[in-house]
């Protein structure tokens, strides 16, 4: 199986990129081949989603890269070291990249998996994305489905 | 005594979101004790505003990704009473068992990964892999069973889409239902090693009391999670109850200045919701399997230590499991099927209210003669909370003092009693801050 996973907050402006990706995939019919899946503010859900039978995981995430709102990187977790301070796992300190170094040092199998990361413009309380987000939604939605495919 | 002390914790870890505790005393006084919830508005009672009765439990899940069961089901339940809606028996067992799932993934989750690295002297679950391996692979285990367990009923866990107005939109099928009874009776032997686990450090629970009134859902039939009457019991034993139309004259929602969040009051200065508050109030309906572990425990109510909801909640998993398996036989032993949706009878204002992790929740809605919206009130359990908080700690401090603690013994002290609340502020982020490897 292959998944989209969308992570983020759905209240907080811009984190909630990924989830809105894939409700408009969900709503719009494009999870052929492939399961697209919200899992909001609990990253730990991604666990469930490591697993031997898993071919393919393309995550988004709102990531803060030092970049133009709006911009975004396809990246491997390898690929980056999180600058973050936190050290727990809970809904506001966690985030994907803690989720898989826990999964790792457990033994649990890490399928080819890439994070699209967009850069949000707004972390701020809010139900609507910023502009720089909203006019390249369709950009963000053709990479991933694309990525998701990709053998 | 110590004389001078200066704490600032900002953003609390381990609790969902953001509360700052802040400490100051000189010369033996206590200047300032505060509990600091610095979250923003979020206007949901605005946004459901001319939306139809349809879409408003789909917008009110937003309110928490931990709790969106939970705020589904007050939602609909709002929702169903403003519009005249009986649902059938089997879709109340049915979302009973949905919302057991979402209680017991919640406490699990707050047992091993927000409580438990306090009781082993770890900063967080990751120096507790290596030395406490099988914890955290069962702890995961069973998390993720729970995932599974509600995602099956609701669609999903985070912002369910099968609760709808007058019933349930898809139903799984009765082998579905069957393999997950088999799968929540297969559970047994990891809550075994889970009280096994809670056991082991028991004594790491700080012994500290405050009396205050305690708040939950009741019912004469059973151990109110989804359905009942308001109910709180006073530190002398005496309750009391009310309907849960009446709910605003028992949460009674004021503000205070160190707080962007609404507190609330009933007949003392606070009162604490939650699983501590669920097990005081409603002990007795609890599963034999469920009293027997409290036993074990020697826990037993009324309970005054508000550490002790951790405890409350690995006792409300269990009879969550035990519930659900009961529930699960009535519902296939009564010939299962799916059901056609109950329809709106009239619009009118209607309120609904179930227990969520952090305690009870309510909603409540008016709608117009064309299905829309004209206004809703949401009181969650968090908020319902933070009185209490601030008076635990005001009561704490001056015990730590005396008992000539450190100051980092008495920050870890306050956050622990803050942590053992399990408060969901719920205004956190997610997002991921990198830097690209050279």
């Amino acid at each position: 199986m292959r998944y989209i996973i969308g992570i983020g907050n759905y209240r907080m402006a811009d984190d909630s990129i990924g989830l809105r990706i894939v409700e408009h995939i969900v709503q719009s019919g494009l999870d052929k081949g492939f399961e697209a899946v919200g899992i909001a503010d609990e990253g730990m859900r991604l666990l469930s989603y490591l697993e031997n039978e898993t071919e393919r995981i393309v995550l988004i995430d709102a990531v803060g890269l030092g970049l133009a709102a709006g911009e975004y990187r396809l990246f491997a977790p390898s690929d980056v070291r999180t600058t973050k301070m936190a050290q727990g796992l809970t809904t506001h300190e966690g985030d994907a990249l803690k989720v898989l170094e826990l999964a790792r040092n457990l033994g649990y199998p890490i399928p080819p998996l890439t994070i699209l990361g967009i850069q949000p413009g707004d972390l701020g309380p809010g139900m609507e994305l910023s502009p720089a987000l909203q006019e390249r939604f369709h950009t963000y939605l053709e990479i991933a489905l694309e990525e998701v495919q990709r053998d | 005594m110590r004389q001078n002390v200066s704490i600032n914790v900002h953003h609390l870890t381990r609790v969902e979101g953001h509360g700052n505790i802040v400490v100051d005393v000189k010369n033996g006084k206590i200047e300032k004790m505060q509990w600091q919830v610095p979250e923003a508005p979020r206007f949901f009672e605005a946004m459901i505003r001319g939306r139809h009765y349809s879409e408003v439990a789909r917008i009110t899940s937003r309110i928490c990704g931990i709790c969106a069961i939970g705020h589904t089901l007050a939602s609909v339940k709002a929702t169903e009473n403003a519009l005249g809606i009986v649902v059938t028996p089997q879709t109340v067992k049915l979302r009973t068992i949905i919302k057991h799932a979402e209680n017991c993934d919640s406490h699990l989750l707050h047992i091993y990964f927000l409580v438990a690295p306090d009781l082993f002297g770890a900063p967080s679950v990751f120096p507790l892999v290596p030395t406490h391996t099988e914890v955290v692979v069962r702890a995961l285990r069973m998390k993720r069973f729970a995932h599974e367990w509600g995602s099956l009923l609701a669609g999903r866990t985070t912002h369910p889409t099968r609760v709808i107005p007058g019933g349930l939109s898809e139903y799984p099928t009765e082998a579905e239902l069957k393999n997950l009874k088999k799968r929540l009776i297969d559970l047994q032997p990891d809550l075994d090693a889970t009280v096994k686990t809670v056991l082991s450090v028991a004594d790491k629970v700080p012994s500290f009391e405050r009396q205050t009134e305690y708040m939950a859902l009741s019912s004469d039939k059973e151990y109110a999670v989804y359905d009942g009457v308001i109910q709180t019991v006073m530190p002398d034993g005496k309750k009391q109850r009310w309907p849960v139309a009446d709910y605003k004259s028992c949460t009674n929602e004021y503000v205070v200045p160190q707080s962007t969040a609404k507190y609330t009051k009933n007949k003392m200065a606070s009162y604490m919701a939650g699983a501590l508050a669920r097990f005081n109030n409603n002990y007795d309906l609890l599963h034999p399997e469920a009293k027997k572990l409290a036993e074990t425990l020697k826990f037993k109510p009324l309970c005054f230590n508000p550490y002790m909801n951790s405890v409350a909640q690995l006792v409300e998993v269990v009879h969550g499991v035990k519930d659900s398996i009961r529930l699960l036989d009535e519902v296939l032993g009564a010939g299962y099927k799916p059901e056609d949706l109950v329809k709106p009878k009239k619009f009118g204002r209607g309120q609904g209210a179930v227990e969520v992790p952090r305690g009870i929740l309510f909603h409540e809605y008016g709608y117009d003669d064309k299905g829309m919206c004209t206004g809703g009130n949401c009181i969650i359990p968090t908020n319902q909370n933070h009185g209490n908080i601030q008076l635990d700690l005001e009561a704490l401090v001056p015990k730590l003092l005396a008992a000539e603690k450190d100051e980092k013994a008495i920050e870890l002290g306050l956050e622990m009693l803050v942590r053992a609340y399990d408060p969901c502020i719920s205004c956190s982020t997610h997002y991921l801050k990198v830097e690209f490897k050279r």
